[in-house]
């Protein structure tokens, strides 16, 4: 019997990756492999994108275009999250419980304000955008809302796992102090997650970038709507163009971010203007810009949102969803909540067949993309073309992370037949560029002596692979592919707004025919999914540990 | 005198889950002693410290501080002019400049708009440069406090407590993460300190020599009891051996 447990002991890493594989392959099922799934004209429309990526438009009229809608992005996501901070700030203390004094007040306090950051986070950026402009209409605050209310959720509750987090001896020392709470929190924890909160938000400032371009979608402005509107006429050159304006934008803002963790982790106090005011002083100077921006734009008026009108749509779309004036709601339908379930678990096939692929491609690329294999410092071994390799991999990588699932999807979607394979790709191509950076550093990271007296003692590369890199890196591989199918998740159903297939469909559609209980049941499958996608990730996390 | 005596326990019992952490234990400590409490690990000495401060409820008897019982101390705020802790060299907020660190030692006094606006411009400096000249460290007030060496950090934990000044100062286990001189050089300072400004101190320590070498009075608890309590010159090698020793023979 200990035999038989030690013996899964030793293989449960193993057994775990089988049992992910097969659900996999069984996900692929989920498609009629045949040539059905193109386009007639698909394959000739991919040359005809692929061309347009080596020819793209550079005429200064779509230059100024793409600088303005670029500025547009940028402004919308600066706002964005000034507003999601605030909000994830006072929330996430409340979610922490260490304002509270008593057992009680703290463990309510927790599931009460955990609940609210969790149920803003579950719901897509690009959802409560469309909520928001069914409810106010075509305005910039629909899109600014729509990004601080999940990013405020994201940002608030990995704030509370920080105060929740830090060390305890410091804490009490100041209580001992005679410190109260308040004094506690300014002097104790907030000084204490500083610098990490800082790195994650400006990590996640380059996510609200992608967010804000896909706030086109539903029609506000920006890199994504010029994208769009290109896509429509077939100006496959145009579109580069543009996507070239938001990769240059992610990789500013990913130069800006790296720079500014730079001076939080060296922490040396010098004299005079250090990088750290300098790079407060220009984030104060973003958020002002930004929001003169918009409120001195002519569809912006905060009051206007508040218009008798606009409060009379707003009632209207809530009252729908909830089944006001409804006799037969959707969500109490069983027949509707069958073929809502279908689409559901299509769903779920569709991102654990993404997740899947990214895997794939992501393991496939990542040994050369690492710095100190392409350097030889790892193995010892140098190979001319290894500086090579790994520039051509994080360009393609950059790439992949810098486009939005969402236009990666509308792109595709010209090859082939709407469906759970296009969702799929678009979320793939997406995903693995971020699977293979977030790799890439962890093998960066790795202890290099025990794999260099491998490589003393004689062993091959391919040895070396599974001798020494998988089974240090594997358990972190394996965080990142939950953590991103997590996201994925999330994402399904934006790229089924375009016809990849899943709830996205389903839900554009009853949009459409403001078939409102439709809408509230269709949110309900996507936040069982949500659910689902966390438990699991969470319990997978803890069998590896 | 009976207003000497700066705490007084009678018959503390402490229990956790089946294991008795303090049983019945009865001393009392005088204003201006300095008290080194020693005996084997899980002898009960941070359970007696940590009840001294507080942050342990009692199931048996009374412990009066400055002749109150210590569960008439309602308000922190007070509590912190009686009592102050000084542990090993995690007590201090890494990030936070050494004057701000130090600083906290005045939060009891301050309101909250008070002790925010401090971390913009510092008040009360005065003080807290003062206790830092006193530490040895008046050049480092604004350096960011992680970067400062172990010895250098529990400096800046007893600036701080001497501008909380409370009337008694737990020490637990003061110098245990440092190495030897550094250790001498802390207890000599910490000592003279707690002389100067006539307070009461109860350190514990691994230590046998500095008990012997810094304080006035030892007592040796074992098992949660009292093994012995003596003035330092009455303190024998052969109780120190019994003390520390494995198991009764018998």
């Amino acid at each position: 019997m200990s035999r038989l447990v030690s013996s899964f002991r030793l293989h449960n890493r193993f057994m775990l990756t089988l049992l992910l594989a097969a659900i996999f392959i069984w996900s692929l099922f989920s498609i009629k492999w045949n040539a059905d799934l193109f386009h007639a004209g698909g394959i000739p429309t991919m040359l005809q994108i692929f061309e347009g990526l080596f020819h793209p438009d550079f005429s200064p009229d779509i230059l100024m275009k793409g600088l303005e809608a670029a500025w547009i992005t940028l402004a919308y996501a600066v706002a964005g999250m000034s507003l999601a901070i605030l909000y994830a700030f006072v929330v996430g203390i409340l979610a922490s419980g260490t304002l509270t004094s008593s057992r009680v007040a703290r463990l309510s306090s927790k599931i009460f304000f955990r609940g609210v950051l969790g149920f803003t986070r579950s719901i897509h950026e690009l959802i409560w955008a469309w909520i928001f402009v069914a409810a106010v209409g075509l305005s910039p605050y629909a899109a600014i809302f729509a990004l601080a209310i999940p990013y405020g959720g994201i940002l608030g509750r990995i704030f509370a796992d920080m105060l929740n987090d830090v060390p305890i001896e410091p804490i009490k020392a100041l209580k001992s102090t005679g410190a109260s709470k308040l004094q506690t929190l300014i002097y104790g924890y907030l000084p204490l997650v500083w610098a990490d909160l800082i790195s994650y938000t400006m990590y996640r400032f380059e996510c609200s970038i992608r967010s804000s371009a896909i706030m086109s979608f539903v029609g506000l402005g920006g890199l994504g709507y010029q994208i769009q509107l290109s896509l429509a006429d077939l100006k496959y050159d145009q579109v580069w163009t543009y996507v070239f304006f938001l990769i240059v934008l992610v990789l500013l803002v990913d130069v800006w971010s790296n720079s500014v963790r730079k001076v939080l982790t060296e922490r040396k106090r010098r004299r005079g203007l250090s990088p750290g005011w300098g790079s407060s002083l220009f984030a104060i100077l973003l958020i002002i810009g930004s929001w003169v921006f918009i409120t001195s734009g002519d569809k912006a008026n905060l009051l206007e949102l508040l218009s008798d009108k606009n409060l009379e749509y707003a009632k209207k779309f809530f009252g729908g969803l909830v089944g006001v004036n409804e006799k037969h709601p959707a969500f109490l339908v069983t027949s509707e909540w069958s073929s809502a379930l279908k689409l559901t678990l299509e769903t779920l096939e569709m991102s654990i067949m993404a997740i899947g692929f990214a895997t794939i491609a992501a393991f496939i690329t990542v040994i050369p993309a690492a710095r100190n294999m392409a350097n030889g410092s790892l193995t010892s071994v140098k190979k001319w073309y290894n500086w090579p390799l790994f520039g051509i991999v994080r360009i393609i990588y950059i790439f992949s992370r810098a486009v939005p699932e969402l236009v990666w999807a509308m792109m595709i979607i010209f090859i082939f037949k709407p469906g759970l394979l296009p969702g799929a790709i678009a979320l793939a191509l997406h995903n693995f560029g971020i699977l293979g950076k977030l790799w890439a550093e962890v093998i960066e990271d790795m202890d290099p002596r025990p794999i260099r007296n491998l490589a003393s003692a004689g062993a091959s590369k391919i040895q070396i692979l599974f001798y020494g890199i998988l089974p240090t890196v594997l358990p972190r591989f394996l965080t990142y592919i939950l953590y991103r199918w997590e996201v994925i998740m999330r994402t399904t159903i934006v790229v089924g707004f375009v016809g990849a297939g899943g709830l996205g469909i389903e839900f554009k559609l009853a949009m459409s025919y403001f078939q409102y209980t439709e809408i509230t049941l269709l949110l309900l499958c996507y936040m069982i999914l949500v659910i689902i996608a966390d438990f699991a990730s969470e319990s997978t996390r803890k069998a590896v540990k | 005198m009976s207003s000497n005596k700066m705490i007084e326990a009678k018959s503390i019992s402490k229990h956790y889950e089946r294991k008795i952490a303090l049983s019945s234990l009865s001393f009392s400590i005088n204003r201006g002693e300095t008290v080194a409490l020693i005996g084997p690990s899980g002898a009960g000495k941070t359970t007696l410290l940590n009840s001294i401060a507080g942050l342990l409820t009692l199931e048996h008897g009374d412990l009066l501080i400055d002749n109150m019982s210590i569960t008439s101390y309602r308000k922190g705020t007070v509590f912190a002019k009686k009592v102050g802790v000084i542990r090993q060299q995690f007590d201090l907020i890494g990030p936070l400049a050494v004057i701000h660190n130090v600083l906290a030692g005045k939060l009891a006094d301050w309101g909250f708009m008070k002790s925010l606006f401090s971390l913009l411009i510092p008040q009360e400096k005065a003080a807290a440069i003062q206790a830092l000249e006193r530490v040895g460290l008046p050049d480092k007030a604004y350096e960011i406090t992680s970067t400062l060496s172990g010895g250098e950090q529990q400096r800046v934990a007893m600036a701080r407590l001497m501008v909380q000044n409370p009337e008694i100062i737990l020490a637990d286990e003061p110098v245990a993460s440092l190495d030897p001189a550094r250790a001498d050089d802390i207890l000599a300072m910490l000592t003279n300190i707690v002389l100067e400004r006539k307070q009461t101190m109860i350190a514990s320590l691994h230590s046998v020599e500095y008990a012997r070498k810094y304080f006035s009075r030892i007592i040796a608890l074992k098992n949660g009891e009292l093994f012995f309590d003596l003035p330092t010159e009455n303190v024998t090698d052969e109780l120190l051996a019994d003390l520390y020793q494995l198991k009764e023979r018998g």
